[in-house]
């Protein structure tokens, strides 16, 4: 019995916990949305100290996270940012920051970073650190947990779309196709990004219907609600003037 | 015996109207004040403050122009003095559990109640949705019931070809359709059908208030189903205004009785098709709402209002120009009503037009122009059949010795007023806000001039109410 009852406590425990862990991306990603970033201090690689918002204000940001002795996500994050830009060498509307969160990164290992992507002399491209890396955490959600069985940091692959007056516009998390991409460059960019409310069972009645397979509207039940109470009055009128028919007088003829 | 009844009932609304006219121009002019930094409310206090105003005004003038045509239509047709009182009750309910909702509970989602605002409590009462929501579902209910037993009356004495006037279509018509009876016929049908789009919003809001989260709405279907309700009565109280017109213009004024021509005829059908989709315009911003009902918007925006507004004015001025004009408190108020409507109504057009639409979205020209064809042109449709009713059962009919001063306040106040609006709408200063931010240092002045002009306008129409519901007092309780 005594058995039972805490295997039960371990067990639910393990939900709880495991619930607390599968926050799923989508909602992350909408947090902090168009509140202010911290304006840290920041070490950037072949500059002097300078603000964050120094770097904003001169062009809207992208701000990925990352740490140089990462053995996971960091590396193929990377990479696929680079070879998702580098289809758009033209657009200029913006800088991105490479920014370390591990506390024992250096500026020259942000260097080396750097070199390892070929990106040093890329004038769109900012390596840098910070020694306000908490604070900056904090005012985007990002949560990285250190594994010291792994000695590496469990974390997402976070980028961050900052606008040119310091607000977060957009968050992505993962490895995103280039869709994707172009959303968060337009709303650094101040530019509307249409977004789609997704099927749902408890949705019966919508105008349209969104197939984000194909990324196309269907006709939806909707749309007969906003015609019927049109068909509703024609349909009262002729009812009622054939129901009121017989107590119409004959109007006098004008001359 | 019924027209005595009648008489009275027409006394009590107009009473009500008024009384509540005087409290919704206050709200008004203590938001203006708040927005000047001259008082300081809490936003929910503004935000109830502009829901209550919003509601209040818009249901005030509609029952006010439905009580001057039910009056008018007396002339023709038998009407249902039951009906009448139904929607007088239902409106004093109506309105005392709105205020209820807004005043107590703090609802505040504005006049416009966009889903899914209702269901976002931001401070307001848990109980406050669902009584505002009731409060509605009684107003509609008495107004519906109204509507269609003046239509039913209307059909008993007309068919529906005679009713909307096709016969004038062709040369020597042998049945003449009053002009009134053409426009009370084809407001009627509009008022019913956003009426009938009003409770089918709200039974949606039930049913996802009811479902605890096992039905959501759709936000696109309900802000067409809003705004084909909101926008399509908003405009049919004005087109009631303009059927007393076309009744009591000339007769006031001493002149022969207008009739349906050909013309009025079909620019008066047009409006009847075209106004049920204007509403369209609503949406522009909606990307998900497909371009072609964009483009439906726009053009529906110009059918219903152009041809209506031309054959009117056309009349109205051929009616003046040149002519000896017996002037009364009465014809002014409609002489310079329509000019009202016409340059309010000019203002929306300019802003249902796409291109400009992108421009002035949300800016203060929207309430500019809203308030020009309201303050400036439907309530003086109303205080004219007001002042001209309350003459009517009065042994002293004499023109006020107030009687130019209150006119040169209302106009001061009234012009002054959207004047303000208008250059904060030029100024690109956004309408709705409680507290404008820093990055338009012309808002709060402009706000505090408004309120200054608004207080002079409130003065004029406290003269009126002074002058009128004297008289309407005595009409209710002369002996039967």
């Amino acid at each position: 019995m005594f058995k039972n009852i805490v295997f039960t406590i371990i067990t639910i425990g393990f939900c709880i916990k495991g619930n607390a862990q599968t926050v799923s991306a989508e909602v992350k990603e909408e947090r902090n949305i168009y509140e202010k970033i911290y304006d840290a201090p920041l070490n950037v690689a072949g500059k002097q100290q300078l603000s964050l918002h120094e770097l904003y204000n001169e062009k809207p940001l992208l701000l990925a996270l990352v740490f140089t002795r990462c053995s996971g996500v960091c590396n193929p994050f990377l990479l696929q940012l680079k070879e998702n830009l580098q289809f758009r060498t033209k657009d200029n509307s913006f800088n991105v920051l490479v920014l370390s969160f591990d506390p024992r990164d250096s500026i020259k290992d942000m260097n080396l970073l750097a070199k390892k992507f070929d990106l040093e002399n890329n004038k769109q491209w900012f390596f840098a650190v910070t020694d306000s890396i908490t604070k900056l955490n904090q005012s985007i959600s990002f949560n990285p947990v250190w594994d010291s069985v792994i000695n590496q940091y469990d974390h997402d692959a976070l980028l961050v779309g900052i606008n040119s007056e310091g607000y977060i516009t957009k968050k992505l998390i993962g490895i995103r196709r280039g869709h994707d991409m172009d959303l968060l460059i337009a709303s650094v960019n101040n530019v509307f990004s249409p977004t789609y409310r997704l099927p749902s069972k408890n949705l019966l009645f919508s105008c349209f219907n969104y197939d984000p397979k194909t990324g196309k509207n269907k006709l939806g039940l909707g749309l007969i609600f906003i015609a019927l109470p049109a068909v509703l009055t024609v349909l009262m009128l002729i009812f009622i003037s054939y129901f009121v028919k017989h107590k119409r007088p004959e109007i006098e003829e004008t001359s | 015996m019924e027209s005595i009844k009648l008489r009275k009932i027409t006394s009590v609304w107009v009473i009500t109207v008024l009384i509540l006219f005087i409290v919704s121009i206050t709200l008004g002019i203590l938001m203006r004040l708040n927005q000047g930094e001259v008082i300081s409310q809490s936003p929910v206090t503004f935000y109830s403050n502009l829901t209550t105003h919003g509601l209040t005004m818009i249901g005030i003038w509609f029952v006010a122009g439905m009580a001057a045509v039910n009056y008018l239509m007396q002339r023709y047709i038998k009407t249902s003095y039951a009906a009448n009182v139904i929607a007088l009750v239902f409106t004093v309910i109506g309105v005392l559990m709105l205020w209820t909702a807004t005043f107590i509970g703090k609802f505040h989602a504005a006049w416009t109640f966009l889903y899914p605002l209702p269901f976002k409590e931001m401070g307001a009462a848990t109980w406050a949705t669902l009584l505002f929501l009731a409060s509605l579902t009684v107003l509609g209910i008495g107004w519906l019931i109204w509507s269609i037993s003046l239509m039913t009356q209307i059909l008993k004495k007309y068919s529906i070809a005679q009713a909307f006037a096709w016969q004038h279509f062709k040369k020597n018509p042998k049945v003449e359709t009053p002009p009134f009876i053409l426009i009370s016929m084809i407001t009627l049908i509009g008022v019913i059908a956003c009426l009938f789009a009003a409770v089918v919003l709200l039974v949606l809001f039930y049913a996802e208030y009811f479902s605890k989260g096992n039905f959501v709405n759709d936000a696109l279907l309900m802000k067409n189903l809003t705004y084909f309700f909101g926008h399509t009565i908003a405009n049919e109280m004005l087109y009631l205004g303009l059927a007393v017109i076309y009744e009591l213009f000339s007769e006031v004024s001493g002149r022969p009785k207008w009739k349906t021509t050909w013309y009025v005829a079909l620019a008066w059908n047009f409006t009847l098709i075209f106004v049920l989709t204007a509403f369209f315009h609503h949406l522009y911003m909606d990307f998900v709402q497909p371009e072609g009902l964009q483009i439906i918007g726009q053009l529906a925006s110009y059918l219903a209002s152009l041809p209506a507004a031309g054959v009117t004015v056309f009349s109205v001025f051929i009616a003046v120009y040149r002519t000896k004009i017996k002037w009364s408190l009465t014809n002014l108020l409609f002489f310079i009503g329509i000019a009202g409507w016409v340059i309010g109504g000019l203002g929306a057009v300019i802003d249902s037009t796409i291109s400009n639409n992108i421009v002035l979205h949300n800016t203060l020209w929207v309430p500019a122009h809203f308030h020009t064809y309201n303050a400036m042109g439907n309530v003086l449709f109303s205080l004219g059949f007001f002042y001209w009713f309350s003459t009517q059962f009065s042994e002293n009919s004499k023109v006020s010795k107030f009687t130019t001063l209150t006119l040169t306040l209302l106009l001061i106040g009234g012009i002054g007023f959207l004047l303000a609006f208008y250059f904060g709408g030029a100024d690109s200063i956004p309408r709705r806000y409680s507290i404008y931010p820093s990055d338009f240092p012309m808002a709060a002045p402009m706000a505090t001039i408004g309120a200054t002009f608004a207080t002079i306008y409130l003065i004029a129409i406290l003269i009126f109410f002074f002058n009128i519901y004297k008289r309407c007092l005595k009409i209710l309780f002369s002996p039967s």
